[in-house]
Protein backbone atom coordinates (compact mmCIF):
# COMPACT_ATOMS: atom_id res chain seq x y z
CA UNK A 1 0.00 0.00 0.00
CA UNK A 2 0.90 3.24 -0.69
CA UNK A 3 0.11 4.23 2.07
CA UNK A 4 2.57 7.10 3.51
CA UNK A 5 0.39 10.32 3.55
CA UNK A 6 1.48 13.60 1.90
CA UNK A 7 2.48 14.96 5.46
CA UNK A 8 4.84 12.31 6.16
CA UNK A 9 6.76 12.56 2.92
CA UNK A 10 6.95 15.94 3.75
CA UNK A 11 8.05 15.55 7.25
CA UNK A 12 10.62 13.20 6.53
CA UNK A 13 12.88 15.03 4.80
CA UNK A 14 12.90 17.36 7.88
CA UNK A 15 13.76 15.01 10.17
CA UNK A 16 16.84 13.48 8.52
CA UNK A 17 17.72 17.15 8.19
CA UNK A 18 17.73 17.59 12.01
CA UNK A 19 19.21 14.29 12.22
CA UNK A 20 22.12 14.78 10.32
CA UNK A 21 23.60 17.67 12.47
CA UNK A 22 24.29 14.90 15.22
CA UNK A 23 26.65 12.64 15.35
CA UNK A 24 25.53 9.53 13.85
CA UNK A 25 22.59 11.21 12.79
CA UNK A 26 22.89 10.02 8.94
CA UNK A 27 22.63 6.45 10.31
CA UNK A 28 19.58 7.09 12.76
CA UNK A 29 17.87 8.98 9.93
CA UNK A 30 18.75 5.84 7.50
CA UNK A 31 17.46 3.64 10.22
CA UNK A 32 14.53 6.15 10.14
CA UNK A 33 13.59 5.94 6.52
CA UNK A 34 14.21 2.58 6.24
CA UNK A 35 11.74 1.44 9.53
CA UNK A 36 9.37 3.84 7.58
CA UNK A 37 9.47 1.94 4.09
CA UNK A 38 9.40 -1.37 6.26
CA UNK A 39 6.29 -0.36 7.96
CA UNK A 40 4.77 1.16 4.92
CA UNK A 41 5.38 -2.08 3.54
CA UNK A 42 3.47 -3.88 5.53
CA UNK A 43 0.21 -2.20 4.74
CA UNK A 44 -1.35 -1.80 7.53
CA UNK A 45 -5.07 -0.69 7.42
CA UNK A 46 -5.86 1.94 9.80
CA UNK A 47 -7.47 0.84 12.97
CA UNK A 48 -10.53 3.50 13.60
CA UNK A 49 -10.26 5.56 16.38
CA UNK A 50 -9.87 4.64 19.96
CA UNK A 51 -13.43 6.21 21.07
CA UNK A 52 -14.91 4.76 17.55
CA UNK A 53 -13.72 1.10 18.80
CA UNK A 54 -17.75 -0.25 19.26
CA UNK A 55 -18.74 1.97 16.05
CA UNK A 56 -20.77 -0.95 14.40
CA UNK A 57 -22.10 -2.69 17.48
CA UNK A 58 -23.54 0.51 18.78
CA UNK A 59 -25.01 1.55 15.60
CA UNK A 60 -26.62 -1.89 15.62
CA UNK A 61 -27.82 -2.12 18.74
CA UNK A 62 -30.43 0.22 20.01
CA UNK A 63 -29.66 1.57 23.41
CA UNK A 64 -28.04 4.57 22.16
CA UNK A 65 -31.86 5.22 20.32
CA UNK A 66 -33.81 3.97 22.46
CA UNK A 67 -37.06 7.01 23.75
CA UNK A 68 -40.16 6.48 25.23
CA UNK A 69 -43.34 8.40 25.46
CA UNK A 70 -43.83 10.68 21.77
CA UNK A 71 -41.43 12.64 19.86
CA UNK A 72 -41.29 15.06 16.91
CA UNK A 73 -38.45 16.07 15.40
CA UNK A 74 -39.07 19.08 12.42
CA UNK A 75 -35.45 19.77 11.06
CA UNK A 76 -35.15 22.24 8.25
CA UNK A 77 -32.11 21.98 5.60
CA UNK A 78 -31.87 25.75 4.55
CA UNK A 79 -28.62 25.20 2.54
CA UNK A 80 -26.64 21.89 0.99
CA UNK A 81 -23.22 23.32 0.63
CA UNK A 82 -22.22 24.43 3.15
CA UNK A 83 -24.68 22.00 4.93
CA UNK A 84 -27.07 24.68 7.43
CA UNK A 85 -30.10 23.30 9.04
CA UNK A 86 -32.06 24.26 11.97
CA UNK A 87 -34.05 21.68 14.17
CA UNK A 88 -37.29 21.16 16.11
CA UNK A 89 -37.43 18.79 18.51
CA UNK A 90 -40.25 18.39 20.88
CA UNK A 91 -40.63 15.41 23.39
CA UNK A 92 -43.13 14.72 25.82
CA UNK A 93 -44.97 11.65 27.90
CA UNK A 94 -41.61 10.27 28.98
CA UNK A 95 -41.09 8.51 32.10
CA UNK A 96 -37.58 9.05 32.71
CA UNK A 97 -37.51 12.71 31.47
CA UNK A 98 -39.88 15.89 31.77
CA UNK A 99 -41.43 17.41 29.09
CA UNK A 100 -39.01 19.22 26.54
CA UNK A 101 -38.26 21.35 23.66
CA UNK A 102 -35.01 21.49 21.90
CA UNK A 103 -34.06 24.06 19.44
CA UNK A 104 -30.36 23.22 17.58
CA UNK A 105 -28.66 24.57 14.76
CA UNK A 106 -26.12 22.93 12.56
CA UNK A 107 -23.70 24.35 9.92
CA UNK A 108 -20.70 22.32 8.36
CA UNK A 109 -18.80 23.30 5.18
CA UNK A 110 -15.47 20.54 4.27
CA UNK A 111 -13.69 21.89 7.20
CA UNK A 112 -15.66 23.47 9.81
CA UNK A 113 -18.72 21.65 12.01
CA UNK A 114 -20.30 23.39 14.11
CA UNK A 115 -23.87 22.38 16.25
CA UNK A 116 -25.66 23.54 19.07
CA UNK A 117 -28.88 23.54 20.49
CA UNK A 118 -30.78 24.67 23.27
CA UNK A 119 -33.73 23.34 25.50
CA UNK A 120 -36.14 25.23 26.99
CA UNK A 121 -33.78 24.97 29.86
CA UNK A 122 -31.63 27.51 28.73
CA UNK A 123 -29.31 24.71 28.65
CA UNK A 124 -27.04 24.67 25.49
CA UNK A 125 -25.01 22.08 24.26
CA UNK A 126 -22.70 23.06 21.84
CA UNK A 127 -19.78 21.11 19.70
CA UNK A 128 -17.35 22.60 17.21
CA UNK A 129 -15.25 20.09 14.90
CA UNK A 130 -12.44 21.91 12.66
CA UNK A 131 -9.78 19.77 10.49
CA UNK A 132 -6.92 21.03 9.76
CA UNK A 133 -6.40 19.12 6.87
CA UNK A 134 -3.97 16.18 6.98
CA UNK A 135 -6.03 13.73 9.07
CA UNK A 136 -5.28 16.32 12.46
CA UNK A 137 -9.38 16.81 13.82
CA UNK A 138 -9.87 19.69 16.61
CA UNK A 139 -12.98 18.98 18.92
CA UNK A 140 -14.85 21.34 21.92
CA UNK A 141 -17.48 20.01 22.86
CA UNK A 142 -19.50 21.50 26.05
CA UNK A 143 -22.07 21.88 28.17
CA UNK A 144 -23.32 24.95 29.70
CA UNK A 145 -26.06 25.64 31.70
CA UNK A 146 -27.22 28.60 34.59
CA UNK A 147 -27.04 26.16 36.95
CA UNK A 148 -23.58 26.07 38.86
CA UNK A 149 -21.46 23.24 38.61
CA UNK A 150 -23.84 21.97 35.75
CA UNK A 151 -21.35 23.23 32.51
CA UNK A 152 -18.30 20.98 31.21
CA UNK A 153 -16.24 21.53 28.38
CA UNK A 154 -14.34 19.18 26.61
CA UNK A 155 -11.19 19.95 24.23
CA UNK A 156 -9.75 17.23 21.83
CA UNK A 157 -7.49 16.47 18.93
CA UNK A 158 -7.52 13.37 17.10
CA UNK A 159 -5.00 12.76 14.85
CA UNK A 160 -5.41 9.24 12.39
CA UNK A 161 -2.12 8.09 10.88
CA UNK A 162 -2.00 5.13 7.87
CA UNK A 163 -1.99 2.90 10.48
CA UNK A 164 -2.42 4.29 14.08
CA UNK A 165 -4.60 7.03 15.70
CA UNK A 166 -3.70 9.31 18.32
CA UNK A 167 -6.10 11.07 20.32
CA UNK A 168 -5.73 13.52 23.00
CA UNK A 169 -8.40 15.22 25.38
CA UNK A 170 -9.31 17.22 28.73
CA UNK A 171 -12.17 17.50 30.41
CA UNK A 172 -12.94 20.68 32.31
CA UNK A 173 -9.46 21.60 32.36
CA UNK A 174 -8.50 24.47 34.73
CA UNK A 175 -5.87 27.08 33.68
CA UNK A 176 -5.43 28.11 37.14
CA UNK A 177 -4.86 25.19 39.10
CA UNK A 178 -4.61 22.22 36.64
CA UNK A 179 -7.51 19.97 37.96
CA UNK A 180 -9.49 18.46 35.37
CA UNK A 181 -9.41 15.01 33.71
CA UNK A 182 -6.78 14.23 30.71
CA UNK A 183 -7.42 11.02 28.30
CA UNK A 184 -4.77 10.25 26.06
CA UNK A 185 -5.05 7.26 23.64
CA UNK A 186 -3.32 5.35 21.16
CA UNK A 187 -4.40 2.39 18.72
CA UNK A 188 -2.22 0.64 16.30
CA UNK A 189 -2.90 -1.82 13.56
CA UNK A 190 -0.49 -4.51 14.24
CA UNK A 191 -1.39 -7.23 11.95
CA UNK A 192 -3.90 -6.36 8.61
CA UNK A 193 -6.42 -7.91 11.24
CA UNK A 194 -5.41 -6.95 14.69
CA UNK A 195 -5.05 -3.55 16.14
CA UNK A 196 -4.28 -3.23 20.07
CA UNK A 197 -4.09 0.10 22.04
CA UNK A 198 -4.22 1.73 25.37
CA UNK A 199 -6.09 4.85 27.12
CA UNK A 200 -4.84 6.54 29.83
CA UNK A 201 -6.57 8.77 32.26
CA UNK A 202 -4.80 11.09 34.67
CA UNK A 203 -8.02 12.25 36.76
CA UNK A 204 -6.70 15.56 39.20
CA UNK A 205 -9.98 16.56 41.75
CA UNK A 206 -7.94 18.64 43.83
CA UNK A 207 -4.52 20.51 43.15
CA UNK A 208 -3.34 19.47 46.30
CA UNK A 209 -3.94 15.67 46.40
CA UNK A 210 -2.02 13.72 44.07
CA UNK A 211 -3.65 13.24 40.56
CA UNK A 212 -4.69 9.64 39.85
CA UNK A 213 -3.52 7.86 36.83
CA UNK A 214 -6.23 5.04 35.44
CA UNK A 215 -5.17 2.57 32.40
CA UNK A 216 -7.54 0.92 29.98
CA UNK A 217 -5.82 -1.65 27.21
CA UNK A 218 -8.04 -2.45 23.89
CA UNK A 219 -7.93 -4.92 21.14
CA UNK A 220 -9.43 -5.02 18.17
CA UNK A 221 -9.67 -8.10 15.53
CA UNK A 222 -11.42 -7.77 12.14
CA UNK A 223 -11.74 -10.05 9.94
CA UNK A 224 -10.17 -10.33 6.58
CA UNK A 225 -13.02 -9.91 4.66
CA UNK A 226 -14.11 -7.11 7.26
CA UNK A 227 -17.39 -8.85 7.79
CA UNK A 228 -17.03 -9.46 11.36
CA UNK A 229 -15.22 -7.47 14.33
CA UNK A 230 -14.55 -8.58 17.56
CA UNK A 231 -13.49 -5.90 20.12
CA UNK A 232 -12.50 -6.19 24.04
CA UNK A 233 -11.59 -3.54 26.53
CA UNK A 234 -10.35 -3.99 29.91
CA UNK A 235 -9.17 -2.07 32.75
CA UNK A 236 -7.47 -3.22 35.66
CA UNK A 237 -9.65 -2.54 38.20
CA UNK A 238 -12.20 -4.94 37.18
CA UNK A 239 -14.28 -3.84 33.93
CA UNK A 240 -14.55 -5.61 30.94
CA UNK A 241 -16.07 -4.90 27.76
CA UNK A 242 -16.08 -7.39 24.86
CA UNK A 243 -18.11 -7.05 21.71
CA UNK A 244 -18.84 -8.92 18.66
CA UNK A 245 -20.14 -7.53 15.27
CA UNK A 246 -21.01 -9.42 12.15
CA UNK A 247 -22.81 -8.81 9.07
CA UNK A 248 -24.94 -11.43 7.89
CA UNK A 249 -25.65 -10.08 5.00
CA UNK A 250 -26.19 -7.05 3.46
CA UNK A 251 -29.30 -6.22 4.80
CA UNK A 252 -28.81 -7.83 8.46
CA UNK A 253 -26.42 -7.15 10.91
CA UNK A 254 -26.14 -8.80 14.35
CA UNK A 255 -24.41 -7.49 17.57
CA UNK A 256 -22.95 -9.21 20.80
CA UNK A 257 -22.37 -7.13 23.94
CA UNK A 258 -20.79 -8.14 27.08
CA UNK A 259 -19.88 -6.17 30.37
CA UNK A 260 -18.24 -7.71 32.99
CA UNK A 261 -17.71 -5.84 36.01
CA UNK A 262 -15.59 -7.97 38.72
CA UNK A 263 -14.32 -5.54 41.57
CA UNK A 264 -14.15 -7.05 44.93
CA UNK A 265 -17.03 -4.90 46.84
CA UNK A 266 -19.22 -5.53 43.38
CA UNK A 267 -19.95 -7.56 40.65
CA UNK A 268 -22.27 -7.67 38.19
CA UNK A 269 -22.70 -8.86 34.17
CA UNK A 270 -24.85 -7.66 31.36
CA UNK A 271 -24.77 -9.54 28.24
CA UNK A 272 -26.74 -8.23 25.01
CA UNK A 273 -27.53 -9.33 21.97
CA UNK A 274 -29.24 -7.38 19.08
CA UNK A 275 -30.39 -7.74 14.99
CA UNK A 276 -30.42 -4.69 13.00
CA UNK A 277 -32.53 -5.16 9.49
CA UNK A 278 -32.01 -2.63 6.82
CA UNK A 279 -34.84 -2.75 4.62
CA UNK A 280 -35.67 -0.49 1.72
CA UNK A 281 -38.01 2.39 3.67
CA UNK A 282 -37.39 1.14 7.12
CA UNK A 283 -34.59 0.12 9.99
CA UNK A 284 -35.88 -1.94 11.98
CA UNK A 285 -33.38 -2.97 15.81
CA UNK A 286 -34.41 -5.59 18.14
CA UNK A 287 -32.75 -6.83 21.05
CA UNK A 288 -32.14 -8.90 24.31
CA UNK A 289 -30.52 -8.72 26.97
CA UNK A 290 -29.53 -10.86 29.88
CA UNK A 291 -31.30 -8.36 32.36
CA UNK A 292 -34.49 -9.68 31.31
CA UNK A 293 -35.52 -6.90 29.18
CA UNK A 294 -36.45 -7.23 25.50
CA UNK A 295 -36.29 -4.17 23.10
CA UNK A 296 -37.03 -2.98 19.60
CA UNK A 297 -37.11 0.35 17.65
CA UNK A 298 -38.42 0.30 14.28
CA UNK A 299 -38.61 3.32 11.76
CA UNK A 300 -40.57 3.67 8.86
CA UNK A 301 -39.87 6.48 6.10
CA UNK A 302 -42.95 6.60 4.42
CA UNK A 303 -41.41 9.64 2.06
CA UNK A 304 -38.04 10.82 2.16
CA UNK A 305 -39.22 13.36 4.17
CA UNK A 306 -41.47 12.16 6.58
CA UNK A 307 -40.45 9.09 8.62
CA UNK A 308 -42.19 7.19 11.74
CA UNK A 309 -40.61 5.69 14.38
CA UNK A 310 -41.83 3.62 17.31
CA UNK A 311 -40.03 1.70 19.89
CA UNK A 312 -41.17 -0.38 23.00
CA UNK A 313 -39.50 -1.99 25.61
CA UNK A 314 -40.42 -4.56 28.23
CA UNK A 315 -38.38 -5.53 31.09
CA UNK A 316 -39.82 -9.08 32.17
CA UNK A 317 -37.72 -9.02 35.41
CA UNK A 318 -39.25 -5.50 36.85
CA UNK A 319 -42.64 -6.02 35.01
CA UNK A 320 -42.49 -2.87 33.71
CA UNK A 321 -42.95 -1.78 29.80
CA UNK A 322 -41.95 1.66 27.91
CA UNK A 323 -43.59 2.55 24.68
CA UNK A 324 -42.31 5.58 22.30
CA UNK A 325 -43.72 6.53 19.31
CA UNK A 326 -41.89 9.71 16.98
CA UNK A 327 -41.91 11.44 13.78
CA UNK A 328 -39.34 13.34 12.06
CA UNK A 329 -40.20 15.73 9.52
CA UNK A 330 -37.61 17.20 7.23
CA UNK A 331 -38.50 20.13 5.26
CA UNK A 332 -36.28 21.86 3.05
CA UNK A 333 -37.03 25.34 1.26
CA UNK A 334 -34.88 24.02 -1.46
CA UNK A 335 -36.07 22.45 -4.62
CA UNK A 336 -34.99 19.58 -5.80
CA UNK A 337 -32.68 21.46 -8.21
CA UNK A 338 -31.04 23.06 -5.95
CA UNK A 339 -30.75 19.96 -3.89
CA UNK A 340 -28.39 18.78 -6.49
CA UNK A 341 -31.34 15.64 -7.08
CA UNK A 342 -28.65 14.53 -4.68
CA UNK A 343 -30.88 13.82 -1.52
CA UNK A 344 -29.15 12.05 1.67
CA UNK A 345 -29.21 8.30 1.60
CA UNK A 346 -31.88 8.23 4.56
CA UNK A 347 -32.15 11.95 5.18
CA UNK A 348 -29.66 11.62 8.18
CA UNK A 349 -27.71 14.28 10.00
CA UNK A 350 -24.81 14.80 8.52
CA UNK A 351 -21.66 12.91 10.09
CA UNK A 352 -18.96 15.34 11.88
CA UNK A 353 -15.67 15.12 10.20
CA UNK A 354 -14.34 12.58 11.72
CA UNK B 1 1.66 30.39 41.04
CA UNK B 2 -0.40 33.43 39.13
CA UNK B 3 -0.57 36.29 41.98
CA UNK B 4 -4.40 36.87 43.43
CA UNK B 5 -5.33 39.77 41.30
CA UNK B 6 -4.32 37.58 38.24
CA UNK B 7 -6.16 34.39 39.41
CA UNK B 8 -9.22 37.06 39.72
CA UNK B 9 -8.76 38.38 36.12
CA UNK B 10 -8.56 34.76 35.32
CA UNK B 11 -11.69 33.55 36.56
CA UNK B 12 -13.38 36.54 35.53
CA UNK B 13 -12.47 36.28 32.28
CA UNK B 14 -13.23 32.73 31.90
CA UNK B 15 -16.62 33.52 33.61
CA UNK B 16 -17.32 36.31 30.91
CA UNK B 17 -16.54 33.68 28.09
CA UNK B 18 -18.87 30.79 29.70
CA UNK B 19 -21.79 33.80 29.17
CA UNK B 20 -20.46 34.75 25.66
CA UNK B 21 -20.79 31.03 24.68
CA UNK B 22 -23.99 30.35 26.04
CA UNK B 23 -25.95 33.14 24.25
CA UNK B 24 -24.18 33.60 21.45
CA UNK B 25 -23.25 30.21 20.39
CA UNK B 26 -27.01 29.58 18.45
CA UNK B 27 -26.85 33.08 17.03
CA UNK B 28 -23.70 32.89 15.85
CA UNK B 29 -23.97 29.54 14.02
CA UNK B 30 -27.32 30.85 12.21
CA UNK B 31 -25.18 34.39 11.56
CA UNK B 32 -22.64 32.03 9.25
CA UNK B 33 -25.27 29.71 7.74
CA UNK B 34 -27.66 32.17 7.16
CA UNK B 35 -24.66 34.67 5.09
CA UNK B 36 -22.85 31.95 3.56
CA UNK B 37 -25.97 29.49 2.29
CA UNK B 38 -26.26 29.17 -1.02
CA UNK B 39 -28.82 30.39 -1.61
CA UNK B 40 -29.44 32.71 1.22
CA UNK B 41 -33.10 31.69 2.71
CA UNK B 42 -35.28 34.15 4.09
CA UNK B 43 -35.33 34.78 7.89
CA UNK B 44 -39.13 33.47 8.58
CA UNK B 45 -38.40 30.13 7.30
CA UNK B 46 -35.39 30.35 9.63
CA UNK B 47 -37.55 30.77 12.68
CA UNK B 48 -40.70 28.93 12.22
CA UNK B 49 -41.24 25.60 12.34
CA UNK B 50 -44.02 25.78 9.90
CA UNK B 51 -43.20 27.83 7.31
Amino acid sequence: MSSSSPEKTLAEPSSSSVLSYLPGGATLSGWNNSFQSWRSSLGLPAPGTAEHLQKEVKATLLQNMFFDGARADLSKSLSMNPVFQVTHSFALGSQTAPPSYNFGALFANEAIFMQGGMDDGGNLTMRYNQGWGGNHVSKIQSQISSQPGHSMIQLEHDYQGADYSINVKSLNPSPLDGTGIYVGSYLQSLTKNLALGFESFLQRADPTAPSELNSQFMAKYTSTDRNWIATAQLQPSGILSATYWQKLSEKVDVAADLQVLAMPDRRDAVATLGAKYDLRFSTFRAQLDSSGKVSALLEQRFAPTFAFLVSGEIDHFKNAAKVGVGVMIESSSLTPEELGMAPMPGGGMPMPPQ
Amino acid sequence: MPSEETRERIIKAIDLGRTVLHYGWIPFIIYIGYTRSNPQPSLIKLISPLA
